[in-house]
């Protein structure tokens, strides 16, 4: 097992190494974020220097959820739609353990890349005299906590319809879009409506909110941490909790794909 | 229970649907064949008859609408150790084309859970030709050189049970020829072979039983010696005549005194007391052969003409309903 699960992954990350749509992407954001912390070479204040900072490094972390949503995408769908498959569940490598490795090698590409913004950042932290605060692990720790759940719901968005429209798919029906919903029939209803549908409709959007995956599940408690970059003494529990939602999500997510695949008709 | 059969497949139907209109197509249309253990096994059929579907069905990849397939004895669950000793080379190129030749190829010997060493992996490459090409991305190569990297991964573990689709197609005449020798020898050693092919000529000369497919279903399976002989009653017989040339000799040929000619298999003890009698200096008597063309067109087109008559008797009776 351990052959197979070293030898998936190595074939997944030579696929990450030899992507060209994933290395023009990758390029085409590291351009722009180049062309954004040019500004703050002009500052001549800390407090500029640190707003530049906490943008570029918002903005990276961004980029790597978008990244890692898409990695979690292609391994997936590229290798369906190429039917290589055939070459793979022919052997004696079950598909539950092809899934597995494909997750894992989208999860140490995500660490890897975690790992890149966050030493970028504290270079440029120590070059622009910004003291180096706890703040940056936490936020790096918790988007790849997120990036874990989202490599695993795009995985599974993939098994079961076109690339295309899994990505469309998980950027429209998030938890965000029913938490907006929620929030405007709970507005309404206070405003004076009670209807009984809007009452249902209030908890069907709740109900979707808590199904559908989150990317910051504790984003009102860490919000403060997100603008100061600083960490109170109790606050790491959430940085846990994060990670504990994540690979709960994924856990789910991995059923629902490998259940998905076994009951493909063609391979 | 399953005797020595590797392969039972049972009335498999495949139907599914395609186009704007979702026009249902059969693909198979109750294929039944069994394969024993030790068989080189060869499916033949026309484009579209079915041969690459049955394959798929037979390793797992295709689920039949209906039908049960059983290889040693256990349901093709995709993945299992059942596949520890099934090679498959898939007829499209399907491979992981981002990989070089030495990666892909070491990444399929990888998925049989055992580590391959380098030389093994230098050796196969070798013996295939593909030495020099080994840092090269699948996705840069020709299509022979992908089929040479699907024959490495098949060759690398040693198989028991081996599925071909269209093995050949794309190889060079000299890796044809070598990887027919390849063959006979897994062959010789025990294994059992399926193969799809157009190439009649190669498995007439690799298989000892052949189905041939039409329409998604098997309208015959037998030994190939016997599909080589096929409704056969004729005897070529070639002697020097000494004057007297027997009247149910029939295509006959002249080349001085000798005369071949073919004779059917109830005037064959007439001959030879005619042969005795007359003293003549037999060269050759021997059962004619048909080539597995042949046996293939003949039981394909009558099969067609079958039909056809079976129309043409139905009509009337359609007719009558009208009038």
């Amino acid at each position: 097992m351990a052959e197979l699960l070293r030898a998936n992954i190595l074939a997944d990350l030579a696929y990450y190494r030899r992507s060209r749509l994933l290395l023009a992407f990758m390029l085409l954001f590291l351009l722009l974020t180049g062309l954004g912390s040019l500004p703050p070479l002009f500052a001549n204040s800390g407090i500029q220097s640190f707003n530049a900072l906490q943008d570029i490094f918002s903005e990276l972390n961004g980029f790597l959820l978008v990244l890692c949503a898409g990695l979690g995408l292609f391994i997936i769908s590229s290798h369906l739609r190429s039917r290589s498959l055939k070459m793979v569940f022919t052997k004696p490598c079950p598909p539950a353990l092809w899934l597995l490795s494909a997750f894992l090698s989208a999860v140490i590409v995500s660490l890897l890349l975690n790992l890149v913004v966050l030493v970028s950042t504290t270079i440029l932290s120590v070059i622009w005299h910004v003291p180096v605060r706890q703040g940056l692990i936490f936020v790096s720790g918790e988007t790849f906590a997120a990036s874990i759940g989202l490599i695993a719901y795009l995985m599974l968005l993939a098994t079961l319809v076109h690339p295309a429209v899994a990505a469309v798919s998980a950027l429209i029906f998030n938890a965000d879009l029913f938490y907006e919903f929620q929030v405007w029939t709970q507005a309404s209803i206070r405003s004076g409506n009670s209807s009984p549908w809007l009452r249902a409709l209030e908890k069907l959007f709740h109900g979707l909110y808590i199904l559908f995956p989150m990317l910051e599940p504790f984003g009102k408690k860490t919000a403060q941490i997100h603008n100061s970059l600083r960490v109170m003494h109790g606050e790491w529990k959430f940085l846990l909790y994060s990670l504990i939602y994540a690979l709960t999500l994924s856990a789910f997510c991995y059923c629902l794909a490998l259940f998905a695949l076994q009951r493909k008709k063609h391979i | 229970m399953f005797g020595g059969n590797v392969i039972i497949a049972e009335d498999l139907h495949v139907r599914f649907r395609t186009g704007l209109f979702r026009r249902e197509v059969r693909a198979l249309n109750g294929l039944s064949l069994e394969v024993r253990h030790g068989d080189f096994f060869a499916l033949v059929g026309q484009n579209g008859a079915g041969k690459s579907t049955a394959m798929y069905c037979f390793l797992g990849l295709l689920k039949p609408t209906s039908g049960r397939v059983r290889i040693s004895g256990q349901i093709p669950d995709l993945g299992s150790r059942l596949y520890e000793k099934v090679a498959y080379l898939p007829e499209e190129p399907h491979y992981h084309l981002y990989l070089t030749v030495e990666e892909a190829t070491r990444y399929y010997a990888s998925l049989y859970g055992k580590r391959v060493s380098d030389k093994k992996i230098n050796e196969t490459l070798e013996r295939l030709g593909l030495a020099q090409f080994k840092h090269l991305s699948l996705s840069k190569c020709s299509k022979g050189m992908k089929q040479k990297v699907g024959i490495a991964q098949c060759l690398i573990h040693e198989p028991q049970v081996l599925f071909l689709d269209e093995p050949t197609r794309g190889l060079d005449p000299l890796a044809v020829r070598e990887f027919r020798e390849t063959l006979r020898e897994i062959h010789q050693r025990g294994a059992t072979i399926v193969m799809n092919s157009h190439v009649l000529s190669e498995i007439e000369m690799l298989a000892n039983r052949v189905a041939i497919i039409e329409s998604g279903k098997v309208v015959v399976q037998d030994d190939l010696r016997n599909l080589l002989t096929l409704n056969q009653e004729l005897y070529t017989v070639s002697f020097e005549a000494n004057g007297h040339v027997p009247n149910y000799l029939s295509s006959i040929e002249r080349a001085g005194n000798v005369v071949k000619g073919s004779i059917s298999k109830d005037k064959l003890y007439e001959f030879m007391e005619f042969a005795r009698d007359s003293s003549l200096h037999l060269h050759e008597c021997s059962l004619k052969r048909n080539s597995l063309e042949d046996s293939f067109f003949k039981i394909v087109k009558g099969g067609e003409l079958a039909s056809a008559s079976e129309a043409m008797e139905a009509a009337p009776v359609a007719g009558e309903h009208q009038s």
